[in-house]
Order: structure tokens, then C-alpha cells, then sequence
């Protein structure tokens, strides 16, 4: 349904843009029409029902004083959101980790950067997302778990590796074969 | 690295599952090959996805207040658009060659998240920060605690290393037969009381401390701690100057301006 697609997208902006204005009746809006997804991607990476809670009050928070900051051209709203969200909650999320290691963060491993999530990409329609979670389950239970543990964990690459006790290189391919794979999944219904 | 090494890590930046030095070689790497970069805008739409490829839950819906309300508090101030500061238009994505396009929103993703880094570090630090204020006060509150009980000790010390220090045995009473105790009785210095043997006192009822001059009535030295049948009590100069005897009574909790009852345990400071 790529029209009523267009008309979320514009919809989202219409309402940021109310926002940006200080609109609070906006953020209540975009609360109902998102606040579902932020909590469901919360939840997954942490496990725990009131922190998830509060990255949706974290991320609606920042959503309300950036507004005025948001930049359609750069990423639709759901994007935008979701990015905020998946940051909030792997910091939390190695927080946790940093409270129970008894050494604390190691600064000789840094841990990953969150830029490399390219948001304009986050255009994805709803269909596309169904095809997504059908693909995941045709991926090797190996390459699953390898992108799982990258995406919805923060770990690197060397992290992955050291839990699963596997080679460095192995890790590496599963990532980007299972990633291919899930591409070609979506680029085989109707994609160019 | 070669290009295949380079290709190979297409997948984990898509993830954000790179190390820095990782990142930024594909990074430099990117502007020089087309079909690398084409990868990596595809990889990373596919890896944006997955933030919605998890089971769907409702969050409770007492939520929705909650997050509205604290989001719009006056507290949570509202960052003026970052475009006119720098003067840089915004990058329209569709004008520019693919991989300039998709450098230029990750470089604009990283700005974005620098900035979200440093407000999270920020608020990381104030949070340590309060965190160790608190600690602080609840260690000068041991401070204070060790600290009066080294007074206390010291005082006792004082009181058994006086010149004029002399011990006097006390016999339990009718009340407490088997309680012995013993004060340590400096007219300079003070009395140090200790009690061992006493029953437990009733619900409501505590044992309270004498100093009895002669020919006057009793003064209260306090109220004992009662631990395990045993005690200990330091009574300052000024009430143990006036010597006579030492006698504990079994009284109301927190204790009466005189004597209600006969006592327990008593001696006298024979000079």
C-alpha cells in the first residue's frame, strides 16, 4: 500500500513539524502512532519491561526537544526514532554490562559506533518488513544469531567471535552473507 | 587491507559492528568504490529494518502519560536547529552521486549521534556524580559514628587511666541477685558503669543510672543500653564529681527525674 505509506511519512513530518513548534498535542500523535514499535525494539534488546519503559520516555523526550532539529530530507520519522531508540538502548544495555564486569568498561576494545546505520534507509514499508522476518527465519541459525547479537546487543565483530568461540573470519562472513541474503530476500518481491 | 578485506566488513558497519580502526578504513575506502558503498546503503537498509523485525508488544498503557508529561516538562529544554549555527544547508540526499549521498547521511547520522553521545556521557557523569555525593554523605556519616565512639573510647580511657580512679564492686539486689557490676569512679574525671548478668527488662521498662550524692537526692546518669545482659556507661565529670553511690533502677522507657523503684544493682564510692 505505497499510498497510504506516503501518507504515514507525511503525516510524521507534518506532526514533527507541529512539535517544532511546541505543539505537545503533536507528541501525544506520535506517541500513539509509535510508541508501540520504540517499546517492542526496547524490550527485545533489554529484556526488562521498565527500562524499556523508560527508553520510550528517553526517546520521546529527545524527540520532543529535537524537533526542531529533525531533517526530513535526511530520514523519515520512524527512522529517526528508531535509531534513538536501538542508541538509548544498547547504552543501557552496556551500562548493565559495565556494572557487572568488575573491571568496568575496557578501553581497549571500544565498543561500536551506532553512526553506521545509514537512516535514509529506514524507509523501509511495512510489507518490507514482513518479508524481513519471514527472511530471518530462512537464515542459517548461525548467521542469525551472529546479526542478532551485532544488531540487537551492540557487540563487534571480535565481541561475537569471543562469545560463540568461533574464528574472527567466520563471524565476519556469516554477518555479511546472512545480511546479502536478507537484501536479496526483499529485492525478490518487487524491488529493483 | 585489500579490497576483499575492505568487502568483507560491508555487513558489520551496516550493524555498527566494527571496530574503530575497521570503520574508519572502509570509510576511507567507501568514496573510491562504487560498489562498495551501493553495498553498504543496501546492507544498512536492510540492518534498519530489523528494528522492527522484533515480536510487537503494547507497552501498559499508563505509559503514555507518563512519557508525555515528562517529556514536555519544562525541564527537558528544547535544542534550537543546528542548521543555522553552522550555516551548512541540509543535504539533500537524491542531488548527489549514491556513494556521496550515503557518506553524507552517515556522516550526518554520526553528527547526530556525537552529539547524542556526549548528552549521554553528560548525563552519565552527573548521574556518578550524584551517586557519589551520596556516598559521600553515608561515609561521613560512618565518619561521625567512628568518630564518637573514638570519643567515647577516650573519654573511657581517660576515666581508667585517672590518678584518682578507684573500682567499686556493685551487688545485685533482691531484684537481679546473679547481676555483678563494677564502676570505674574518677571525682576528676568522670565513671565508667559496667553490668553484666542483668535480666532482660520488660516491654516498656529500661534500666536507668544513678549517681546518688550524699545527703542529696539522686542525679540520672542516663539510660542504659541494655545488650545481652551486659552494659556499659560513661557519665560525665560534672555528675560524677559529687561521689556517694551508683545504683541502677528498673524504670519507664526513657526514664524518670527520680527513682521509682528500689535498685537492682548498688555501691558506694567509700573515700
Amino acid at each position: 500500500m505505497p499510498a497510504a505509506h506516503t501518507a504515514t511519512l507525511d503525516d510524521d513530518r507534518a506532526t514533527v513539524s507541529r512539535m517544532a513548534g511546541g505543539d505537545s498535542s503533536a507528541l501525544a500523535a506520535l506517541y500513539d502512532r509509535h510508541a508501540r514499535a520504540i517499546y517492542s525494539l526496547a524490550l527485545r534488546i533489554l529484556a526488562d519491561a521498565a527500562e524499556a519503559e523508560d527508553v520510550v520516555q528517553d526517546v520521546f523526550t529527545q524527540a520532543w526537544r529535537q524537533a526542531t532539529r529533525y531533517d526530513a530530507a535526511r530520514a523519515p520519522v520512524a527512522g529517526w526514532l528508531m535509531i534513538m531508540t536501538r542508541a538509548r538502548s544498547l547504552d543501557r544495555l552496556r551500562r548493565r554490562r559495565a556494572r557487572i564486569a568488575t573491571t568496568g568498561m575496557d578501553p581497549a576494545t571500544p565498543h561500536p559506533k551506532d553512526s553506521d546505520v545509514d537512516q535514509e534507509t529506514l524507509a523501509i514499508t511495512t510489507e518490507q518488513v514482513e518479508q524481513l522476518r519471514g527472511a530471518l527465519e530462512v537464515l542459517s541459525d548461525a548467521q542469525r544469531t551472529a546479526i542478532e547479537l551485532a544488531y540487537y546487543e551492540g557487540l563487534s565483530q571480535s565481541d561475537i567471535a569471543a562469545r560463540l568461540q568461533q574464528p574472527l573470519g567466520t563471524v565476519k562472513t556469516r554477518i555479511r552473507t546472512g545480511l546479502l541474503k536478507l537484501r536479496d530476500a526483499l529485492a525478490g518481491r518487487g524491488q529493483p | 587491507m585489500t579490497h576483499d578485506e575492505l568487502r568483507e566488513l560491508t555487513g558489520a558497519y551496516a550493524l555498527g559492528a566494527l571496530s574503530d580502526a575497521e570503520r574508519h578504513a572502509l570509510e576511507a575506502h567507501l568514496p573510491t568504490c562504487g560498489d562498495c558503498a551501493r553495498e553498504v546503503r543496501e546492507l544498512a537498509a536492510v540492518a534498519g529494518g530489523l528494528a522492527f523485525a522484533v515480536p510487537q508488544v503494547d507497552p501498559p498503557a499508563a505509559l503514555r502519560d507518563r512519557v508525555l508529561s515528562a517529556a514536555v516538562a519544562p525541564e527537558s529544554a528544547r535544542v534550537q536547529p543546528i542548521r543555522s549555527a553552522t550555516g551548512a544547508p541540509p543535504v539533500r540526499a537524491s542531488l548527489l552521486p549514491s556513494w556521496l549521498a550515503a557518506a553524507a547521511a552517515l556522516a550526518a547520522v554520526a553528527i547526530g549521534l556525537y552529539a547524542m553521545t556526549l548528552r549521554e556521557r553528560v548525563g552519565r557523569l552527573e548521574e556518578q556524580l550524584r551517586e557519589a555525593n551520596a556516598r559521600a554523605e553515608g561515609v561521613e556519616r560512618q565518619l561521625n559514628v567512628a568518630q564518637s565512639s573514638a570519643d567515647r573510647a577516650r573519654q573511657i580511657a581517660s576515666v581508667l587511666d585517672a590518678p584518682d580512679v578507684r573500682a567499686i564492686d556493685l551487688a545485685g539486689q533482691k531484684g537481679a541477685p546473679s547481676a555483678n557490676g563494677r564502676a570505674f569512679w574518677s571525682l576528676s574525671r568522670g565513671l565508667v558503669f559496667t553490668a553484666a548478668n542483668l535480666p532482660a527488662p520488660p516491654a516498656g521498662r529500661q534500666y536507668q543510672l544513678w549517681v546518688i550524692p550524699k545527703d542529696s537526692k539522686p542525679v540520672s546518669a542516663g539510660m542504659l543500653d541494655f545488650n545481652d545482659g551486659r552494659t556499659v556507661a560513661l557519665v560525665d565529670p560534672s555528675t560524677a564529681s559529687r561521689g556517694g553511690s551508683v545504683a541502677v533502677t528498673l524504670e519507664p522507657a526513657g526514664g524518670v527525674p527520680q527513682p521509682t523503684s528500689d535498685p537492682i544493682l548498688v555501691g558506694s564510692l567509700s573515700l
